[in-house]
């Protein structure tokens, strides 16, 4: 409870924060003799505003003490007496003014940090379509949101996450076409984490995920609002995260990894084209460093005879087993792609140059790989990075296959795709089949929107596994 | 539970198989042809191993072989290619044979029986083809390539390959050859390989003594059941080709029926190139006579013409195609003829198409089929269609005039 003498408060305040340097206590006396006292984080609120909208006016016109709301001009204030609420909203930047002889205190929302600009995120770029990007401010992002779906329908709830952090989160959806039974549960989800700290969005996509250990991330993310905007409008929903510009979409399915937003940019023909050069490169990536040491190892009749010739050539002289030698390959080519994205950019130069060397020619003169290793790995790797949603899945499962494929070649490959596909088919996010449309199988979704893109006039319903009563998308302007 | 079990056996299935056969490709002797040769009544094996050096960046410009040659010698097949693995340091690995030559010797021993490792062993590849060495050994036609082909295995198999421009070659591989072999009233045929020193015209340009020599597949070698008992000449094997419905390219040399008969020279030709070909084989019985029937279809497009034709005018292309046919039937007549009188083997299917055709009579003559075979008349019917005329329509010649 806040007490009536100001002198108290401030100890009160200052024995809650233990003494933190960041932490401003200031009293002052207005000119008609009321003894106040304001409390902020230091840093964390406008210091014009401090000074010319509330400190000035206070000083020099506040006569009546209840009469604080006259001279004080904002939307935002409001009266608390509970001591721990202050404690806490002063963390979130707010200003606390105490007035002598008044058991209340007034919480005025003044915060300004430093925040980056919209930019176009390095992860998500399109050639055509919206460039801009989410940011780290929770605010900035439900506003680019709002911006896009300018409907009432588009609702916010807001949480606090972590004892610690007190981490503000949100999630979105549009009432009326979101899937009530994902919302519930997400709600529920969100409601039973108990953590000291939540750091980014990352961290609650760990503690609500169905299958923490599976293969593929059930939950998909994004860092461009047009994106979110598209995925909660087909029922999905968002959950906003202040502090990093990724915001988790929920429930995720499989083929949203080989989808992106520039697919519906663009005419579906190319679209279908991009669509089906992605699938190629999800098993291209996965099985062809496998392939190459099976067919090498174990099948070399199935290798036509000048290939063959050719392999066996650039094999000669080679010291390692082709499994080690596509094992050092694809060590080096993670550890370019790793140091390549922490470096300073100074010396990222230096990187791709040394990168160069050790992924090309000179690997192969000094004798330690053939060259078609190198191919090899470089294709899988290429193939991997035009599907950036499930690269990091894609090389583990690269990995088992390799290893299955040096143990028992197509017949080891075959068992690493049945479980993977068992795997991957079995998930489950929220509630929602992963494989969708695939298994279960849904021609519509098949048809329309997996392996190929139709053109947008034709996809008149939602995906089906995403929605339990509101279908239709549009009422398409030709008919057939 | 259940998971645990699952997870057990799948484990299971990985590490106990092991990589017992895997094998690294510097390991394997890579054969692109064999040789199967008979001598002091054992079984020579000849290998042409790809040395894969070759093709490797560091080889570049340097004399390096492409091939090496390895031979040995045992009872049976397995044990002469055992006898290899004390000289050579790699071992054999015959997935990627293309061509299979015998040495006349050992085919006119009979080929079936002495082969069965060949189908036995899993890496042999059934679409291999069969060669005789024709009046030599298997080893005395390897090794030469008068071609652009780095490896002599690859100027072998591009020779028979070249059925498709000429049919003068046969083109038989170890399923079809053993098909025919296995079929009641049939016998199997086999390409050929010739060693033929290298003629005037041929040697512009000849600059190592290795050179001297070339392969030719003119021909195709008869057998009776398993053993050989003699070759065909080119034309006969075209004819043979042509009933055996195995024609899929090349060309037919005829007369030219020219306009005016006082202009005709015996030496006047046209050529057709043939652009599709169906045979269908038959058989009758008329008056207890067995009559054995080739039906033809033809279609060609006109590839050449010396002589006075001018084949923009329907009525000309008619004769032409008259023409065509009958040097095709006047072949086709011959080259059974021979078959029948020489050989006295039924190597075309006609006895299949009897079987086919009356199954209870089958029975009656099976035994006796080769001699009611090389006894039976034999009648041709060919329906050529000239269905292109090439760029020009009137002989040059002609136009010139004009």
């Amino acid at each position: 409870m806040v007490s009536k003498d100001i002198k108290v408060n401030k100890e009160k305040i200052l024995t809650c924060f233990h003494y933190t340097s960041d932490l401003t206590t200031y009293e002052f006396e207005s000119n008609y003799g009321i003894k106040m006292l304001i409390c902020y984080i230091e840093g964390f609120i406008d210091r014009k505003i401090l000074n010319d909208d509330i400190l000035k006016p206070l000083v020099l016109g506040l006569k009546d003490r209840e009469k604080i709301r006259q001279l004080i001009f904002s939307p935002k204030i409001e009266e608390e007496i509970l001591f721990e609420n202050i404690v806490d909203e002063l963390s979130h930047g707010k200003l606390a003014i105490f007035v002598d002889g008044e058991e209340k205190a007034y919480l005025v929302e003044i915060s300004s940090w430093e925040k980056r600009s919209i930019e176009q995120p390095g992860a998500e770029a399109v050639v055509r379509g919206p460039k801009e990007g989410f940011i780290e401010d929770i605010a900035v992002n439900k506003v680019l949101l709002r911006r896009i779906i300018r409907s009432n329908n588009l609702v916010f709830e807001n949480y606090k996450l972590g004892q610690q952090s007190k981490k503000a989160v949100s999630i979105a959806y549009v009432k009326g076409v979101v899937n009530e039974d994902v919302l519930e549960e997400v709600r529920r989800r969100l409601s039973k984490i108990n953590i000291d700290a939540i750091l980014e969005s990352g961290n609650i996509e760990e503690l609500i995920e169905d299958k923490p250990m599976g293969l593929f991330s059930t939950i998909s993310n994004a860092e461009k609002p047009d994106v979110v905007a598209a995925k909660i409008l087909e029922g999905r929903v968002a959950i906003f995260t202040d502090g990093t510009p990724h915001v988790l979409i929920v429930p995720k399915l499989f083929i949203e990894g080989l989808q992106t937003s520039e697919d519906y940019y663009i005419r579906p023909h190319y679209a279908s084209v991009l669509r089906f050069l992605r699938t190629l490169s999800l098993f291209i990536s996965i099985f062809l460093p496998g392939i190459f040491i099976a067919l090498q190892l174990y099948h070399q009749e199935m290798i036509p005879t000048t290939l063959l010739i050719s392999a066996a050539g650039a094999r000669e002289g080679v010291p390692l087993p082709a499994v080690l030698e596509v094992f050092i390959m694809i060590i080096a080519l993670e550890l370019t792609k790793e140091s390549g994205l922490r470096l300073p950019k100074s010396i990222g130069m230096t990187v791709s140059i040394v990168g160069a060397l050790i992924l090309g020619q000179a690997a192969v003169q000094a004798g330690i790989v053939s060259g078609l290793t190198v191919i090899v790995v470089s294709i899988a790797a290429i193939a991997e990075f035009t599907i950036p949603d499930l690269a990091n899945a894609l090389v583990i499962a690269r990995i088992v296959i390799i290893v299955l494929a040096g143990f028992a070649g197509i017949y080891g490959i075959t068992i690493g795709f049945i479980i993977m596909a068992v795997h991957t088919l079995s998930l489950e996010s929220f509630g929602v089949a992963y494989g969708w449309p695939i298994a279960p199988r849904d021609w519509e979704g098949l048809r329309k929107d997996t392996f190929t893109r139709a053109p947008i006039w034709k996809m008149v319903f939602r995906p089906k596994v995403l929605q339990n009563y509101n279908y239709r998308r549009q009422v398409p302007p030709r008919k057939k | 539970m259940k998971r645990k079990i699952l997870t057990t056996i799948l484990a299971t299935i990985i590490f106990l198989t092991g990589c017992w056969d895997a094998r690294e490709l510097n390991e394997l002797g890579i054969s692109l042809v064999i040789g199967f040769d008979i001598e002091d009544d054992k079984v020579l094996i000849t290998a042409e191993i790809i040395n894969p050096v070759y093709s490797s960046e560091e080889a570049k410009g340097d004399q390096i072989q492409s091939v090496e040659y390895v031979q040995g010698i045992g009872n049976t097949i397995l044990e002469a290619s055992r006898d290899i693995t004390l000289k050579f340091d790699r071992r054999l690995f015959i997935s990627h044979n293309k061509v299979v030559i015998f040495g006349e010797e050992f085919a006119k021993r009979g080929l079936v029986k002495n082969i069965d490792q060949l189908l036995r062993e899993r890496e042999h590849r059934e679409t291999a083809k069969v060669l005789i060495a024709k009046g030599a050994k298997a080893y005395e036609v390897m090794g030469i390539s008068s071609g652009v082909e780095q490896i002599p295995a690859n100027y072998i198999a591009e020779i028979v390959n070249n059925i498709k421009y000429n049919p003068k070659t046969g083109d038989v591989n170890f399923i079809q050859f053993l098909k025919h072999y296995y079929h009641e009233g049939r016998h199997p045929v086999a390409g050929v390989v010739e060693k033929k020193s290298k003629d005037e015209i041929n040697k512009v340009g000849n600059d190592g003594s290795d050179k001297d020599y070339e392969l030719t597949t003119l021909g195709m070698a008869v057998f009776k059941g398993d053993k050989l008992v003699g070759y065909l000449n080119g034309n006969d094997t075209k004819s043979v080709n042509f009933i055996l419905n195995k024609i899929r390219g090349g060309i037919i040399t005829f007369p030219t029926p020219s306009e005016n008969q006082e202009a005709e020279n015996l030496r006047d030709f046209s050529s057709t190139v043939i652009i599709e070909n169906k045979t269908k084989r038959d058989v009758e019985i008329i008056d207890n006579k067995v009559i054995l029937k080739a039906k033809i279809n033809l279609k060609t497009s006109m590839g050449e013409i010396i002589g006075d034709v001018d084949v923009s005018n329907t009525e000309n292309i008619k004769k032409m195609e008259e023409a065509c046919s009958k040097a095709i039937e006047e072949g086709i007549t011959l080259a059974v003829k021979r078959v029948q009188e020489e050989f006295k083997v039924d190597i075309f299917g006609f006895g299949v198409e009897f079987h086919k055709k009356y199954p209870d009579k089958w029975k009656e003559i099976r035994d006796d089929w080769d001699q009611i075979f090389s006894e039976a008349e034999f009648q041709i019917n060919v329906n050529t269609k000239i269905i292109r005329t090439g760029l020009i329509n009137t002989p040059l010649f002609k136009i010139k005039v004009k």
